[in-house]
């Protein structure tokens, strides 16, 4: 039984005050469950990252109320929850670029987070080489992220994102810098996790070739959320 | 937990010891300045110490004999030895020479004793005393000279007939020993024709029965205080005890040196301050990125602080370490006395740690402004 992880409930963000405010996201409201993948589409400054970092709790609402995992976060423009608690326990993270901590090695950056939440150290190296293996970068433990390719350091970053037992990740233009084929492999792979470990899955994408692997797609425009396409597909079993 | 403060400094090694070293040879300039200053507390009392004395008798009225210029008639010493309690009496004259050696000039200063009498105001560690009182020195290994070279004072020849090591004055010029009565001669004999032109003015033409000082031991069971009371009273001439001489040797005649020295140990101990404060925010400010990635996957402010403050920590360890090292190997090579003392280090070890903790201050601040948004652009 998929949960309700994502509840967006007439969310709105403004940027500075009276006549130079700019209002980037106006009154979004939507829901994303649990093993969804949802694409946040739209033209560039249409307000994607504002409304993908207000869901990660890195950017605080103007007025809404958001609720994560059954927390609520925000209400009414005001704090309610620990953001740093929520984002390092159930959210994972997935740039653009892969934002690894380039003087950490591979196992390190993967480990650091259930480091954080108190996880033993051999069990949190364990789980770390487990989803290494399985996204084919279990060789590259010992080395730093400066000698990594892209594909690769983009594997580590989705290893990192997935360490904490996630309920939701959140990606922003994760295949941006890779190529097609890396860029659809990637997107597979999120897919692939998102029915496995039945995690809900935000990607921001301008990649319209992509589109038929999510579940969901909002399109954001000039500040609105409009959900515009609603499709089922199995296309990761394609590989 | 992953030590991140370990990582980043083990990830960037060659720069994090370059730098430790810069700021260390800071710190080390720092521990050499005090160490100048020990050195000069502990030359000033070097020939005090070799003389040993309990009492000073100099001149009424002065601070004779290292601080002031003092004069008493040496007869005094027979009256001297007639107080209760003065077991002997020394007396002794010094004085600053310029002597040469081959073309070379050398400052030097000259201690004048009763020769053969069994007092010798110095420790040799080449040669023996001066034996007859004729054209005999010794002189301190820092002259240059060796036994047997011949030096020319005033207008005799001398011979060296014992060397010592170390020996200087509060000014740090070597120093070489004279009998008495050479000494006076040096000191006090006029030329020729002074002696003709005092006579024609009815003065007694130069007498060199002076000295500069009186050195005193006392026998047992007497009080410093209580013999120098009646010297006082009854021969009308400044006394000191030991004590005394001491604290006019290191308050009043180096006084302003060992100011000069700490305010250049203050403004070192500033200077270093500022620049590991420079380097730890621009060590921070270089990982904006970093630190946005770690609050933005939930890092505390705990453990970005941590970083921040053992990197400092580590910097200041690390220089300090590379300080000690570097004032201990160049502490040799200055031409005075550089003395460097496991207490002075770790005092100055706190001062650093403080230090560091304070500088790294201004990197956490900018560090906690960061927002978690940096690391996606936003």
């Amino acid at each position: 039984m998929r949960e309700l992880v994502i509840a967006v409930e007439k969310i709105s963000k403004t940027y500075g005050s009276g006549e130079s405010a700019v209002t980037a996201i106006k009154e979004a409201t939507f829901e994303i469950y649990s093993g969804e993948t949802v694409a946040l589409l739209g033209p560039s400054g249409s307000g994607k990252t504002t409304l993908i970092t207000m869901i990660g709790c890195i950017t605080e609402p103007t007025t809404g109320k958001l609720t994560l995992n059954g927390n609520l976060m925000y209400e009414g423009g005001w704090k309610v929850n620990d953001t740093r608690q929520i984002r390092r326990e159930k959210i994972g993270f997935i740039f653009q670029t892969h934002n690894l901590i380039p003087f950490l090695n591979v196992l390190e950056n993967v480990t650091l987070i259930p480091q954080m939440n108190g996880i033993k150290k051999s069990e949190a190296d364990q789980k770390a080489k487990d989803l290494l293996d399985y996204l084919g970068v279990g060789d590259k433990i010992t080395k730093f992220p400066s000698h990594l390719s892209g594909g690769q350091s983009q594997r580590v970053a989705i290893a990192r994102s997935l360490a904490n037992n996630p309920k939701i990740i959140l990606a922003d233009e994760p295949t941006a810098a890779l190529d097609a084929d890396r860029a659809l492999s990637v997107m597979r792979l999120l897919k692939k996790l998102s029915i496995e470990q039945e995690v809900a899955i935000v990607v921001v994408t301008h990649d319209e070739r992509m589109l038929p692997l999510f579940d969901r797609i909002l399109r954001v425009e000039d500040g609105y959320v409009q959900e515009i396409i609603q499709q089922h597909t199995t296309e990761y079993s394609q590989e | 937990m992953i030590n991140l403060a370990a990582r980043d400094i083990a990830h960037s090694k060659g720069k994090f010891i370059t730098t430790a070293l810069g700021v260390g040879m800071l710190i080390g300039v720092v521990l050499i300045m005090i160490g100048v200053y020990r050195g000069m507390v502990h030359d000033a009392m070097i020939v005090p110490n070799d003389i040993g004395p309990d009492l000073w008798v100099v001149q009424k009225d002065t601070l004779g004999p290292f601080a002031e210029n003092s004069r008493l008639h040496e007869d005094l010493k027979y009256s001297l030895k007639g107080f209760l309690g003065v077991k002997d009496v020394y007396p002794l004259t010094f004085q600053s020479l310029q002597i040469h050696q081959g073309v070379k000039p050398i400052r030097v200063y000259a201690l004048g004793y009763e020769a053969g009498g069994g007092f010798e105001p110095f420790t040799l560690i080449e040669g023996r005393a001066i034996a007859i009182t004729h054209r005999e020195i010794i002189v301190d290994k820092n002259t240059g000279f060796k036994l047997n070279d011949q030096i020319k004072l005033g207008r005799n020849i001398y011979t060296v007939v014992g060397m010592t090591r170390k020996a200087v004055s509060s000014g740090g010029d070597p120093m070489i020993y004279l009998d008495l009565s050479e000494a006076q001669e040096l000191q006090f004999l006029f030329s020729n024709e002074q002696i003709r032109n005092d006579r024609a003015r009815g003065g007694n033409g130069g007498s060199t029965d002076t000295v500069n000082t009186f050195a005193i031991t006392l026998q047992s069971g007497f009080e410093p205080e209580s013999v120098a009371k009646e010297i006082r009273r009854w021969k009308h001439q400044e006394v000191y005890t030991a004590q005394e001489q001491s604290g006019i040797l290191t308050k009043n005649l180096i006084e302003r040196s060992a100011k000069q020295i700490g305010m250049f140990t203050v403004i070192l101990l500033i200077v270093s301050s500022v620049i590991i404060s420079l380097i730890i925010y621009t060590m921070t400010m270089g990982k904006i990125k970093e630190i946005a990635i770690l609050k933005l996957i939930g890092a505390s402010n705990f453990i970005i602080i941590k970083m921040i403050a053992l990197q400092s920590l580590l910097l200041g360890i690390m220089a300090f370490i590379g300080g000690n090292l570097f004032a201990h190997a160049s502490a040799n090579l200055f031409p005075k006395t550089v003395i460097l003392i496991p207490t002075d280090a770790l005092k100055l070890f706190v001062v650093v740690i403080i230090v560091s903790i304070l500088a790294s201050l201004s990197g956490i601040r900018s560090a906690l402004r960061i927002e978690p948004a940096t690391a996606i652009g936003g």
